[in-house]
C-alpha cells in the first residue's frame, strides 16, 4: 500500500490515518500492511460481485489478528470516503501492482468493481458508531471523565411533567386491527358451544381467571346482568371475556329460546388495545372499566364486593408479564397479599401524619376510591418509534414547572389528541358490533357523521387527559406514603451533631429529651465521629431517649449478661459442630488418599490441616463453667466471654500430656455429619477390608465397654481439669461425651450429681478425642469415644495398621435416641439440641466464618481479635433467629456497627436493631421488590428522560442494579466514613422526613449519573457494571445532601397537588 | 441489530458461596488474584475478548452470589446465558456435592432450548491447597456421568488452568450459538448493512 501512496494522494492520506489508527502495535501492523504489495490479492472466485465482501480472501484458517490489520486499510479508506477512488486507481495502474488473472487487474470487473464502491463512498461512516467500538467496554470511571469532558454543564434532571402519552395513539396507528377478533358473534349453536368451550382451559389459551355473577350493562339494557368474566391468556395477548349468564346455562340450545340477543351483548376485549384500567370502589361494588388505545371505554365491569376486582386485576398483572405491565404495579403489602395503592393503606390508619396536609384530604379520598392504571406494553416494535416522537414531544413541549401540573401537561395532551385524530381509530371496540349499527351509520348523512366524529374526538381527547391526569395522581399516591407530608426546616444544622450541642442536649441525669430536634439535627449535618459510639445507640433505637445514664448503663450490663448467655449455648453447639467437621474432614482425607492410592499424609501435613482449623477456633470465649449452678450465672461479671480461653490448642497439648507421651500421634475422629455419611460410609468399606481387626474392635461395643468408658473419661478429665485448673476451663461438649452420657441420662431429672459430673466435665477438643481407640499405642484402650453417628474415621498418622475408620454403631443400634438427642450438657440449661438444630447451626456456622474472614479485610482494623468479635455477633445473632439463619451480607451491615462502638455486645444489641428493618429486604423478606416498585414510580415522576430510557430497554423495570445498595444500605457503595453518614442520614429520616430514605439515596446515586447513563444510553447490564465499577468511588456527600434534595421534591410535589 | 456480527457470550458462574468464583472470574479478566474479595452481594459481571477458532468474541462472565438463597434474584441473570461454569473447592466436599442442585436449578431457572445439550464446564479450584478431599477422580467421573461435561482442576490464587478452562467454556458456549452466519469467517468489518444500521445509533463518533 506505502508503495502506491505516492502515486495517489488518497492513498496516502489513508496510509496515514491506519498508521496512526494502529499506534502501538506498530511492528505488526507495519507488516500487516507492509504485506499488501509483497503479497498480492489472490485471484477472487468468479461470481465475485462488487461487493465488498468478496474481495476477502476464502481462506479460513487464517489468523484473524493478521486479516483484521490486513483489511484495516479498507475500512479507514471507506470512513474516509477514498475508498472508491484508491481501487480505481489501482484498477487503472492494475498491472504494477495485481497479478494478470486478479480480479481488480480485469478490465470489466476492476471499473465495475471501482465505480460500485463510489456508492458506499459518498456514505458518511464517521457518525456511526463504528463496530470497534462494540468491542470494548469502557470502564466506569473513563465513562465518567468522558462525560465531564464532552458535557460542559450537566443537565439538572428537572422534574419535567411526564409527557402525556401519545404511545396511545402510536400504537393506534400501529395497530393493525386485522388482530382482533370478533368471532364471538355467531349465533349458530355449534360456534356457541364452541365459544363456550373456548372459555375454558383449552390447547390454545390459558385460562387465568374466571368469576362468575360479574355483572355488566350492554348497551339498550337497563340495567346490569350477572354473567361469567373469564381472563385468557393466548398466544396474541390477554383476552378478557365476558358472557351473560343466558348463555353459560348449558349450551345444549335445549329451550329454542333466541340467545343472538345475548350474544350480543357477550363481551370480548383484547387487553393489547387497552390503555387505562380505571378501578372505581364504592360501597356497593366495585367496578373495572376498560378504556381502549381509541379513547372509547367498555361497558363498567361490576365486580361483587370481596376482593374479586383485586385477584382479576393481580392475574391481569402476572398475564401481561413479561412483555407488559400493570403502571403503576399493584402493590404487595405483606399479610395482605396485593393492594391497590400504598399512600391509601397508610393514610388511613396513621391519620395524625396527615394533618397539615389537610387541604389534600378531600383529592385524597376521591383517589382512594379511583384508581387508574396503564397497561404498558414493551414490546420490542414500537419502542424506536416511540422514542424519536418522543423527541419531538420535548421539543414542542413548552418548559414546565413542576408546581403545575395539570396545566402543563394540558398543552401536549392537545398533541396527542390531534395525533389520535391523525390516526382513525380502529372500529373494534370489543363490543360485538352488529350489522345493524353499521347500518344506521352508513345511512346517516355526511354531516351527522361529522358532528359525531367532532364530538367523539373532544371527548376522546378530554377522557384520554383525564384518564392520564388519574394515572399521575394514582402514581403521586403512591410516592406520597413514601414521604412525610410535613417538612422540617433545616435552620442551624449546618455542623450536624457535635459534641458540644450533644453534651448541651444532656440534662445532669445524662438523659437526652429532645429527640426531635436531635433526629433533625443528624438528618442534616450527620454525627461527629467521636460521639457516634454515644448517639448511634439512641438512632437506632435501643437506647430510650429520656433514659439517664445509669439506666443505660443498666440496660447495657443486662444486655451484656443476656449475650453471654445466648453466646455460651451456641459455642457449646458449635462445639459439637467442629467435632464433626474434623471427623467429616478426616474421612474425607482417608477416603481420598484411600482412593488415589497415596500414601497417607504425613503427620505433619495433617496436623497442618486441622491446625489450620485449630487456628479458626482457638480464639473462642471458651464458655464456661459447666457447673449446675451456672444457671444462677456465677460467672465471673468481669468479662467472662471475650477472656481468651486456652485455645483448643492449649487444651489439646493439656490433653496430650494427660496421656500418654507416646500417643502423640493424635488420633484424628471422624465423625462426619449426616450429609457425609456416604463418603464416610465409603471409607469405611475400604478401610474395612485393610484392617479388620480394627473393625472388629470397633463392633464389640457394648454397653459394658461404654460404662468402662466413662470411667476412663471421668478420669482423664479430671486430670485435665486439675492441670487446666484457673485458666478459664474450656468445657463444652463432646459429641462422645454426649453420646454416652445421653445413654445413660434417659431421664434427666434423676441425673445424678455423678453423672452430671461427667456431662459437665468436659472438653472438647474436637481434635482430641480421648481415646485414640484402634491405635495399638493407646495401651489397649479400645473405647469408642465418638459413636454419636454410626461412621466414625479415624486418621493416624504414622501407624500403618491402624489410621481406620470405625463403625462403632451399627444403624439398627438400639440407641435411636441418640441419633436425635444430642445432649448438650455443658449448656447452662442441660439443653437438649436436636440433631436438626445441631446442622442447621452448622450450615450458618460455616458460611458466617467464610464470609468474617473476608469481610473487609482491606481495613486494618479487622485484625483476627475484630473479627472474632464480628463472628460471634453474627453467630449470636443468627443462634437468636435460627428460623431465618444467616445471609449473605448481614456481616457487612454489623461490620461498621462494631467499627465504631467496638464493644462486642453494644455491636450486636445495635445489630439486632438494624435487622428489624433490614431483615425484610433478605430474599426472606419482600421489602426489596417494594424498594424496586417504589423506584420505578419515584424515577417516574422525578425524571421522566431517565425513565423513558429505562423503559425503552424493557428489562430495566427490575431494578437490579440497587439490589446491593438497598440490601446493605449503600455499604459497598461507599466508604467506610461515608457509610457512617449514609446510615444517620437513613436513621434519623425515618422521624424527620421519610421512612424510605434508601429510596432517595439511590435515586440520588442515578441522578448523579444520570447524563453518563443517558448520553451513553445504558441498559441493564451497563449500569450494573457501571455501578460496581464505580463503588466506592462516589462523592458522597454530594449524593446524601442529593438524597435530601429529592425528599424536599417530592414533598413539594405532593403538597402542590 | 441482529444484522450486527458481535458475538455475545453469556457465561454463568455458579457454586457455593467461598469456592472462588470471584476469583476465578478476575483472574480470567484481569490476571490478578486478591485475597481481599468479600462475598458477592446481588451480580456483577466483567467482560473479555477471547479469540475462539479464529472469531473475537466478547465474553460476558456473570459472577453470582453464593448462597442458594440468593438464587431467586439470580434468575434475571440466567436468562440468556451460552454457557454455566460450575465451580467448587477441591478442599471441601459439600461445595461438590451441590454441584448437582446448582445445575438442576440452573436448568430450570434459565430454561435453556436443549437442557440435555446445554453447556456446563465443572471447575474444581484450589487445588494449589494442600488439604485436598475431593479426588480427582471422583469428581470426574461425576461429570461423565453428567453427558460428559468437561472438567479442569483450577486455581485462581496460582492461574493454573484457568485460562485453558475459559478457553473451552468460550468454546463451547460459541458452538451453542447456532447461527447462520458462523458461516461467515469474517466478523463485521466491512459488512455495509451493518454499517447502515449503526447510521441510526446516536453515539459516540468513533472513526478507528
Amino acid at each position: 500500500m506505502k508503495t502506491f501512496t505516492k502515486n495517489c494522494p488518497e492513498a496516502a492520506l489513508v496510509s496515514a490515518r491506519v498508521l496512526a489508527a494502529e499506534g502501538a502495535p506498530a511492528t505488526r501492523s507495519a507488516s500487516g500492511v507492509e504485506r499488501r504489495p509483497s503479497a498480492p490479492r489472490p485471484p477472487l472466485n468468479k461470481r465475485g460481485s462488487g461487493s465488498l465482501l468478496s474481495q476477502s480472501p476464502p481462506q479460513s484458517n487464517s489468523i484473524l489478528l493478521l486479516l483484521l490489520h490486513r483489511y484495516l486499510w479498507i475500512r479507514i479508506a471507506l470512513f474516509e470516503r477514498q475508498l472508491s477512488k484508491i481501487i480505481e486507481h489501482l484498477v487503472n495502474n492494475a498491472s504494477r501492482y495485481y497479478e494478470r488473472d486478479a480480479l481488480v487487474a480485469d478490465p470489466d470487473y476492476g471499473s465495475i468493481l471501482s465505480s460500485l464502491l463510489v456508492g458506499p463512498c459518498a456514505l458518511e461512516y464517521s457518525k456511526a458508531k463504528a463496530p470497534a467500538c462494540f468491542w470494548t467496554d469502557p470502564p466506569a470511571d473513563e465513562l465518567v471523565q468522558r462525560h465531564r469532558m464532552s458535557a460542559g454543564t450537566t443537565t439538572p434532571p428537572s422534574v419535567r411533567r411526564p409527557i402525556l402519552n401519545f404511545r396511545r395513539s402510536l400504537n393506534a396507528s400501529s395497530e393493525d386491527s386485522g388482530a382482533v377478533s370478533s368471532a364471538s358473534g355467531n349465533t349458530s349453536s355449534s360456534t356457541a358451544k364452541d365459544y363456550v368451550e373456548s372459555l375454558h382451559q383449552n390447547s390454545r389459551a390459558t385460562l387465568l381467571y374466571g368469576k362468575n355473577n360479574v355483572r355488566v350493562q350492554p348497551k339498550d339494557v337497563e340495567e346490569p346482568m350477572p354473567g361469567y368474566l373469564s381472563l385468557h391468556q393466548t398466544a396474541a395477548g390477554l383476552v378478557i371475556k365476558w358472557t351473560p349468564n343466558q348463555l353459560m346455562n348449558g349450551y345444549a340450545e335445549s329451550e329454542g329460546v333466541d340467545k343472538s340477543v345475548y350474544w350480543a351483548m357477550s363481551l370480548q376485549v383484547c387487553v393489547w388495545e387497552v390503555v387505562y384500567v380505571h378501578v372505581h370502589r364504592s360501597q356497593a361494588s366495585d367496578a373495572l372499566i376498560l378504556v381502549g388505545q381509541d379513547g372509547v371505554q367498555r361497558p363498567p365491569i361490576q365486580f361483587p364486593k370481596g376482593g374479586h376486582l383485586l385477584s382479576f386485576l393481580s392475574n391481569l398483572e402476572t398475564g401481561l408479564l413479561p412483555h407488559g405491565q400493570l403502571d403503576p404495579p399493584l402493590w404487595s403489602q405483606r399479610g395482605s397479599g396485593k393492594v391497590f395503592g400504598r399512600g391509601k393503606i397508610r393514610r388511613r390508619p396513621m391519620p395524625s401524619l396527615c394533618e397539615s396536609g389537610e387541604s389534600e384530604e378531600p383529592d385524597w379520598d376521591e383517589a382512594a376510591g379511583d384508581y387508574v392504571f396503564r397497561i404498558v406494553n414493551n414490546a420490542l416494535t414500537d419502542r424506536e418509534a416511540i422514542r424519536h416522537s418522543l423527541l419531538e414531544r420535548v421539543i414542542q413541549s413548552p418548559p414546565r414547572t413542576p408546581r403545575r401540573p395539570l396545566a402543563s401537561t394540558s398543552t401536549t395532551s392537545s398533541d396527542s389528541s390531534t395525533m389520535s385524530v391523525d390516526c382513525p381509530p380502529p372500529s373494534v371496540n370489543g363490543i360485538v358490533a352488529t350489522p345493524a349499527n353499521n347500518f344506521v351509520e352508513q345511512a346517516a348523512s355526511i354531516e351527522l357523521v361529522c358532528s359525531t366524529m367532532r364530538r367523539q374526538i373532544i371527548s376522546r381527547a378530554f377522557y384520554g387527559w383525564l384518564a392520564y391526569c388519574r394515572h399521575l395522581s394514582t402514581v403521586r399516591t403512591h410516592l406520597s406514603g413514601l414521604v412525610h407530608p410535613n417538612i422540617i426546616c433545616r435552620e442551624g444544622t449546618e455542623n450536624g451533631l457535635t459534641a458540644e450541642l450533644w453534651n448541651s442536649m444532656m440534662d445532669n441525669k445524662g438523659a437526652v429529651t429532645d429527640k426531635d430536634e436531635v433526629y433533625r439535627v443528624v438528618y442534616y449535618g450527620g454525627v461527629q465521629h467521636d460521639i457516634r459510639r454515644e448517639v448511634w445507640p439512641y438512632l437506632l433505637g435501643y437506647y430510650e431517649f429520656g433514659s439517664t445514664a445509669e439506666e443505660r448503663t443498666e440496660q447495657d450490663a443486662a444486655y451484656r449478661r443476656q449475650y453471654e448467655t445466648t453466646m455460651s449455648e451456641w459455642l457449646c453447639v458449635e462445639a459439637i459442630v467442629r467435632q464433626r467437621d474434623r471427623e467429616a474432614t478426616a474421612a474425607s482425607i482417608a477416603r481420598l488418599s484411600e482412593a488415589s492410592g497415596k500414601p497417607r499424609p504425613e503427620a505433619s501435613e495433617a496436623n497442618e490441616v486441622f491446625e489450620d482449623d485449630c487456628s479458626v477456633i482457638s480464639d473462642n470465649p471458651p464458655i464456661v463453667s459447666p457447673e449446675p449452678s451456672e444457671n444462677e450465672q456465677k460467672k465471673p461479671e468481669s468479662k467472662p466471654v471475650l477472656s481468651r480461653a486456652p485455645s483448643i490448642d492449649e487444651v489439646e497439648n493439656i490433653e496430650m500430656d494427660s496421656e500418654e507421651k507416646g500417643k502423640d500421634d493424635v488420633t484424628l475422629n471422624g465423625e462426619t455429619e449426616t450429609s457425609d455419611r456416604d463418603i464416610a460410609d465409603d471409607s469405611f468399606t475400604e478401610l474395612e477390608e485393610d484392617d479388620e481387626d480394627v473393625y472388629a474392635k470397633s463392633v464389640i461395643e457394648n454397653p459394658e465397654m461404654r460404662r468402662e468408658s466413662i470411667a476412663e473419661i471421668k478420669r482423664l478429665a479430671e486430670g485435665i481439669v486439675q492441670k487446666s485448673e484457673g485458666r478459664g476451663l474450656l468445657c463444652s461438649v463432646d459429641s462422645a461425651n454426649i453420646n454416652i452420657n445421653g445413654n445413660d441420662k434417659v431421664d434427666e431429672n434423676q441425673t445424678t450429681r455423678q453423672e452430671q459430673q461427667h456431662t459437665s466435665v468436659i472438653i472438647t477438643n474436637p481434635s482430641v478425642d480421648l481415646v485414640p481407640s484402634g491405635s495399638p499405642a493407646s495401651g489397649g484402650t479400645t473405647v469408642n469415644v465418638s459413636p454419636a453417628r454410626s461412621p466414625l474415621g479415624v486418621v493416624r498418622e504414622e501407624s500403618q495398621s491402624a489410621g481406620a475408620s470405625f463403625d462403632t454403631l451399627e444403624p439398627s443400634d438400639a440407641r435411636p435416641d441418640n441419633r436425635s438427642d444430642c445432649v448438650s450438657p455443658a449448656s447452662s440449661n442441660g439443653g437438649v439440641y436436636s440433631n436438626e438444630l445441631v446442622e442447621s447451626f452448622a450450615l450458618n456456622l460455616h458460611r458466617i466464618e467464610k464470609d468474617v474472614q473476608r469481610c473487609d479485610r482491606n481495613y486494618p482494623f479487622f485484625n483476627d481479635e475484630n473479627l472474632d468479635k464480628l463472628r460471634n455477633i453474627m453467630c449470636t445473632y443468627v443462634w437468636e433467629h435460627l428460623e431465618t439463619g444467616y445471609m449473605q451480607g448481614m456481616c457487612d451491615l454489623a461490620a461498621p456497627l462494631l467499627v465504631v462502638v467496638r464493644e462486642e455486645a453494644a455491636a450486636h444489641a445495635l445489630f439486632t436493631q438494624l435487622m428489624t428493618r433490614a431483615r425484610d429486604n433478605f430474599p426472606s423478606g419482600q421489602a426489596m421488590d417494594a424498594h424496586f416498585a417504589d423506584m420505578r414510580s419515584l424515577i417516574q415522576i422525578l425524571d421522566c428522560e431517565l425513565y423513558e430510557l429505562m423503559h425503552a430497554h424493557g428489562d430495566y423495570t427490575h431494578f437490579y442494579f440497587c439490589y446491593r445498595w438497598f440490601l446493605l444500605d449503600f455499604k459497598r457503595e461507599l466508604l467506610y466514613q461515608d457509610v457512617f453518614s449514609a446510615w444517620e442520614l437513613i436513621w434519623s429520616a425515618r422521624y424527620v422526613s421519610s421512612e424510605h430514605m434508601v429510596l432517595f439515596l439511590a435515586l440520588a446515586l442515578l441522578e448523579t449519573y444520570r447524563d453518563v447513563i443517558l448520553a451513553n444510553a445504558m441498559d441493564f447490564t451497563d449500569i450494573i457494571k457501571f455501578f460496581n465499577e464505580m463503588a466506592e468511588r462516589h462523592d458522597a456527600a454530594a449524593v446524601l445532601s442529593l438524597a435530601r434534595d429529592l425528599v424536599l421534591q417530592v414533598q413539594t410535589l405532593i403538597e402542590n397537588k | 441489530m441482529s444484522s450486527r456480527k458481535k458475538v455475545l457470550l453469556k457465561v454463568i458462574i455458579l457454586g457455593d458461596s467461598g469456592v472462588g468464583k470471584t476469583s476465578l472470574m478476575n483472574q480470567f479478566v484481569n490476571k490478578k488474584f486478591s485475597n481481599q474479595y468479600k462475598a458477592t452481594i446481588g451480580a456483577d459481571f466483567l467482560t473479555k475478548e477471547v479469540i475462539v477458532d479464529d472469531r473475537i468474541v466478547t465474553m460476558q462472565i456473570w459472577d453470582t452470589a453464593g448462597q442458594e438463597r440468593f438464587q431467586s434474584l439470580g434468575v434475571a441473570f440466567y436468562r440468556g446465558a451460552d454457557c454455566c461454569v460450575l465451580v467448587f473447592d477441591v478442599t471441601a466436599p459439600n461445595t461438590f456435592k451441590s454441584l448437582e442442585s446448582w445445575r438442576d436449578e440452573f436448568l430450570i431457572q434459565a430454561s435453556p432450548r436443549d437442557p440435555d445439550n446445554f453447556p456446563f464446564v465443572i471447575l474444581g479450584n484450589k487445588v494449589d491447597l494442600e488439604n485436598r478431599a475431593v479426588s480427582a477422580k471422583r469428581a470426574q467421573q461425576w461429570c461423565q456421568s453428567k453427558n460428559d461435561i468437561p472438567y479442569f482442576e483450577t486455581s485462581a490464587k496460582e492461574a493454573v488452568n484457568v485460562e485453558l478452562a475459559f478457553q473451552t467454556i468460550a468454546r463451547n458456549a460459541l458452538a451453542q450459538e447456532t447461527e447462520a452466519e458462523l458461516y461467515n469467517e469474517f466478523p463485521d468489518q466491512i459488512k455495509l448493512n451493518a454499517n447502515d444500521n449503526g447510521r441510526n445509533r446516536d453515539g459516540d463518533n468513533c472513526a478507528c
